[in-house]
């Protein structure tokens, strides 16, 4: 199991358009992906499940990956979200 | 003052409210600060009762909130206890599909992608009700009781693959939706596997735990093409008619039982006459 901390950096937050790309990466892999958010833990496959996160620029989300493929699942997902999902 | 319970809400009723009127006001005014000595939340001053200014300003030079309601005591404690009872009760997310069958509560669980979404998709079709898809907040009240709903955001809101977002409260309208139901029966959806033994005869019910409450759990192997719609329908309905008294395959169970009863005895008591009355003829 592979744990991360990661931040929120673009200003418009998670929404819609990088929780498609998220889930879209998340889905390639076999590893099981969660996020963590006040203490609430959702399935990071799920688009409905990243989305309902609201997370707000500037916040903090746990990523837990499990699986045979964690390492490169956490390394792909950890790069989407310190590039700002591509967004200012 | 050792049995003092300052962690608790302040009630102040009329009994409390008399109570410091009937102190004169060199002593209420000087005493009222040693309230403060500890850390309470809140004053709630129930019957429509008011704190004299005086005291207000003490409180409020504390830092402690102090709310007034019209409500009796009786009741105020009633609504304070049932909301705290609310928002401090154990909360879980379940990755999952919660629907009313039938006024029965069915969690659809399993592994991204099994399609859990679509034998919702397909329930609501049938005039069933969609609690919450994808994101199901399970909360626990009292000892007993687990109540599913949907998140604020994504309320009766679904994803379906290839299909995208789609809000099923303004495609199939409000009454295929509910905003809370209690979980009665989990199903768990998977791949069928030739190395597990599936429950032939439903005698022997397994349970699973959420927030520490035992529910009904319910393995069930899907493949391509097997209608879990209709299964899921039938497993509804089965445990309504369990929470009736009747368990089908007890009761399939004893009448195998009283057959091989009186086939064992050397006399056949079956009543040929009962047998010709309820033959049907057409």
């Amino acid at each position: 199991m592979i744990e991360r901390e990661v931040m929120i950096k673009n200003k418009a937050g998670l929404h819609t358009r990088p929780a498609a790309a998220l889930v879209k990466i998340a889905s390639r892999y076999q590893s099981d992906f969660f996020i963590e958010k006040d203490g609430f833990e959702i399935n990071g496959k799920s688009i409905i499940g990243v989305m309902t996160l609201a997370a707000e620029r500037g916040s903090t989300l746990r990523l837990i990956f499990e699986g045979p493929d964690e390492n490169d699942a956490a390394i792909d997902i950890c790069k989407l979200f310190d590039e700002g999902f591509g967004e200012p | 003052m050792e049995l003092f319970t300052f962690h608790r809400v302040q009630v102040m009723g009329n009994t409390e409210v008399n109570y410091l009127r009937s102190l004169p006001a060199e002593q209420r005014i000087p005493s009222f600060p040693r309230l403060f000595e500890f850390d309470i939340p809140c004053i709630i001053m129930t019957a429509g009762n008011t704190l004299e200014p005086e005291l207000l300003a003490i409180a409020t030079e504390h830092g402690v909130p102090v709310f007034t309601t019209k409500y009796e005591t009786t009741k105020a404690v009633y609504f304070v206890g049932d909301f705290l009872d609310d928002q401090f009760s154990p909360k879980t997310i379940i990755h999952g599909a919660f629907v009313d069958v039938y006024g029965i509560g069915v969690l659809f669980v399993g592994r991204s992608g099994i399609g859990k979404s679509e034998i919702a998709l397909d329930l609501i079709e049938r005039g069933h009700r969609l609690v919450a898809d994808d994101v199901v907040m399970v909360i626990r009240k009292g000892e007993s009781i687990l109540m599913g709903s949907g998140s604020s955001l994504v309320k009766h809101f679904m994803e379906v693959r290839g299909l995208g977002l789609i809000d099923i409260r303004s495609i199939f309208g409000v009454r295929s939706v509910r905003f809370q139901k209690r979980v009665e029966v989990v199903v768990q959806l998977e791949e069928w596997d030739d190395t597990i033994e599936y429950t032939r005869t439903g005698l022997d019910t397994s349970e699973t735990e959420i927030l520490g409450v035992s529910v009904p759990h319910i393995r069930l192997p899907i493949f391509p093409g097997k209608n879990v719609t209709v299964i899921s329908e039938v497993i509804a309905l089965n445990h309504l008619l369990k929470h009736y008294g009747h368990d089908s395959a007890l009761e399939f169970s004893r009448r195998l039982q009283t057959m091989l009863e009186q086939k064992a005895d050397a006399d056949d008591k079956s009543d040929p006459m009962i047998d010709w009355l309820e033959h049907d003829f057409e």
